[in-house]
């Protein structure tokens, strides 16, 4: 067996009195598709803003592919190949779609040269290209992102997520405040991605991701609750514990 | 085939503007009274100064109150390199680009860490450390009286000699040295580290999500815009043979800002337009009522309030409404591309 592709291990993250990640083990073996559920406040988004740089921890470590990422900065991770996206989407909104991946496609670099012409680099545009198509973008690229409608930008985010050439892709709530069609088809390009490479979700749709995950883990007040395949997780007592509040009066505590 | 005809109307007024420059020594004097030449010589010197503030706030996202700081580097390192080290032209004016750049690299290691108002208040407080250690250091800089020197010639062979003392050659040499950095300007603009400073200035942490260093990014910038601060500083040393810690007040630097606002931030020739066009208005006005600068402080809130990308942004709507046009793309690159394309057809 091949060594993993991320492996967590007591990871902690406190902000003041509150525990928001709580000594967390998470072990991704590679391949597939794994979720990561929970109700408001598990710490999911806390779990992933550590992974990618954007907040210390306290203690803990990450191990991606064999290296230790924990204090490297968001663009050193990315650069060794962790993607993400973010829960409130986050992209160029003054600048075009094609500006948007093109940049993003261009940030792995480590030199940019100041004297060459952004148009000269034909390996860039076509990568740029072949993207703006998988993910049904090419409509509006001279259209501003700040223009483009919800779920388009979070289509344009995931394609900026995608230019980076990323190992790993962490995708936060990717399909919050799309249609029903737009949801489909983007759960359709996200099971076709995670052929090609490893992707962790966070989503709050069970529908989606009980019919596309292979594997789902399930946080409750920063800790990891219960992991396995989606038939095991469904009938987990653990897991409609947590959802539904096992009484009366702890539910009105953690609205 | 692109001919004079079907030349977009941008273009145009940039063609318009360039014969301007080129001819205004010969053409001014037909129309106007002669001293306008050196006005228009300043003219060029404010808008590379502009332009550096604006390489900053309209492309990286950085306001700064400090670009006077290299400006002053600049016109005291060529002035001290004649005075006191003794250079001739060329190197004298060389000490300054590299001192203006160099002290541009040193604060720039502060100064990037930091965004907005941070930003603009630690380019402040350099400014006025600059120009206390410069009134202070009168021995070496003269303080606020200034320090004058002599005009080493450009070049000399035998009795021939070029030297800046003409004025027909000194608008010249402006000229060509301003239209260099605002080539350099553009191609750095239009290069993926161009597209960096837009990435870090549209949103930084995504930007840093897919691989660019936000604070690399800033240094970068900040001593680029330093370089061209420093070559506009050199310039304005040698047109007026003089340098005082005066060039180093924070208010040169607030002026570059204004400059840039009204003339149109984010736009290449936009810090142009603002000088030329608050420089005419101050010699127009400020023989008729000392206080003209009221008058540019209306049209400074009109600006920021009404026209957010200055004169330059004024013009474009104007010439986007015309009938003949098409939506522009908003994409450089890709309509660099399609340009491309088409050129092999």
């Amino acid at each position: 067996m091949s060594a993993p592709v991320l492996q967590v291990e007591g990871l902690t993250k406190t902000f003041g009195g509150l525990t928001a990640v709580d000594k967390v083990n998470f072990f991704l073996p590679g391949g597939g598709l794994h979720a990561i559920i929970g109700p408001n406040g598990a710490g999911k988004t806390t779990f992933f803003n550590l992974i990618s740089g954007f907040l210390r921890s306290n203690s803990g470590s990450v191990i991606f592919n064999g290296e230790n990422i924990i204090g490297r900065k968001p663009h050193e991770i990315n650069r060794l190949g962790i993607a993400r996206t973010l829960q409130v989407k986050s992209v160029f909104t003054g600048l075009s779609v094609y500006d948007n991946v093109w940049i993003a496609a261009m940030g792995g670099s480590r030199f940019l040269n100041p004297f060459k012409s952004a148009r000269s680099y034909t390996s860039i545009t076509t990568r740029v290209e072949s993207l703006l198509e998988d993910m049904a973008l090419t409509g509006f690229t001279e259209e501003l992102a700040g223009n483009l409608s919800y779920g388009d930008v979070a289509l344009l985010e995931i394609a900026i997520a995608l230019a980076t050439q990323p190992k790993l892709l962490l995708l936060d709530e990717p399909v919050s405040g799309m249609s029903p069609s737009e949801t489909e088809r983007t759960v359709n390009i996200i099971r076709g991605l995670s052929k090609r490479l490893d992707v962790i979700l966070i989503e709050h749709d069970m529908e989606v991701v009980f019919g596309a995950a292979d594997m789902i883990t399930v946080m409750n007040q920063g800790a990891i609750l219960c992991e396995g395949p989606p038939e095991s997780i469904a009938k987990d007592p653990k897991v409609q514990e947590a959802y539904l509040g096992a009484s009366g009066d702890e539910e009105e505590f953690s609205a | 085939m692109r001919t004079l005809l079907n030349l977009e109307p941008m273009h145009l007024l940039g063609l318009i503007g360039a014969l301007f420059f080129l001819t205004a020594p010969f053409t001014i004097p037909l129309v106007a009274n002669d001293f306008w030449v050196s006005i228009v010589a300043e003219i060029m010197i404010w808008g590379l100064f502009a332009a550096s503030v604006n390489l900053l706030f309209g492309y990286t996202g950085l306001l700064s109150f400090g670009q006077a700081v290299y400006f002053g580097m600049g016109a005291y390192g060529v002035a001290l390199g004649v005075d006191v080290f003794g250079l001739s032209f060329w190197p004298a004016a060389l000490l300054g680009v590299v001192t203006a750049t160099v002290t541009a690299f040193v604060t720039g290691i502060f100064a990037a860490r930091l965004t907005w108002h941070y930003f603009a208040i630690i380019t402040v407080v350099f400014s006025l450390i600059f120009f206390f250690i410069a009134v202070g250091w009168k021995d070496l800089t003269g303080g606020d009286d200034g320090l004058p020197f002599n005009m080493p010639p450009l070049f000399k062979a035998g009795d021939f000699e070029l030297t800046l003392l003409n004025l027909t050659f000194q608008y010249y040499f402006i000229l060509v040295v301003v239209a260099v950095c605002f080539v350099l300007m553009r191609v750095i603009l239009k290069s993926p580290l161009g597209f960096a400073f837009v990435a870090v200035r549209e949103n930084a942490s995504r930007a840093g999500l897919v691989g660019y260093n936000p604070y690399m990014i800033r240094l970068v910038s900040f001593v680029f815009a330093g370089f061209f601060a420093g070559v506009a500083g050199v310039l304005f040393a040698l047109f007026s043979r003089y340098v005082s810690a005066q060039f180093m007040f924070w208010t040169v630097s607030g002026e570059g800002v204004v400059w840039m606002i009204v003339g149109g931030s984010g736009t290449l020739f936009g810090p142009v337009l603002g000088a030329a066009f608050l420089t005419i208005i101050r010699e127009e006005l400020s023989i008729y009522w000392e206080h003209y600068l009221l008058v540019v402080g209306v049209i400074v809130i009109l600006c920021v309030s009404y026209a957010p990308k200055g004169i330059m942004g004024l013009l474009n709507s104007c010439l986007d409404r015309g009938p003949k046009n098409s939506p522009k793309a908003t994409s450089a690159i890709s309509a660099a591309v399609a340009d491309q394309k088409g050129d092999l057809k």
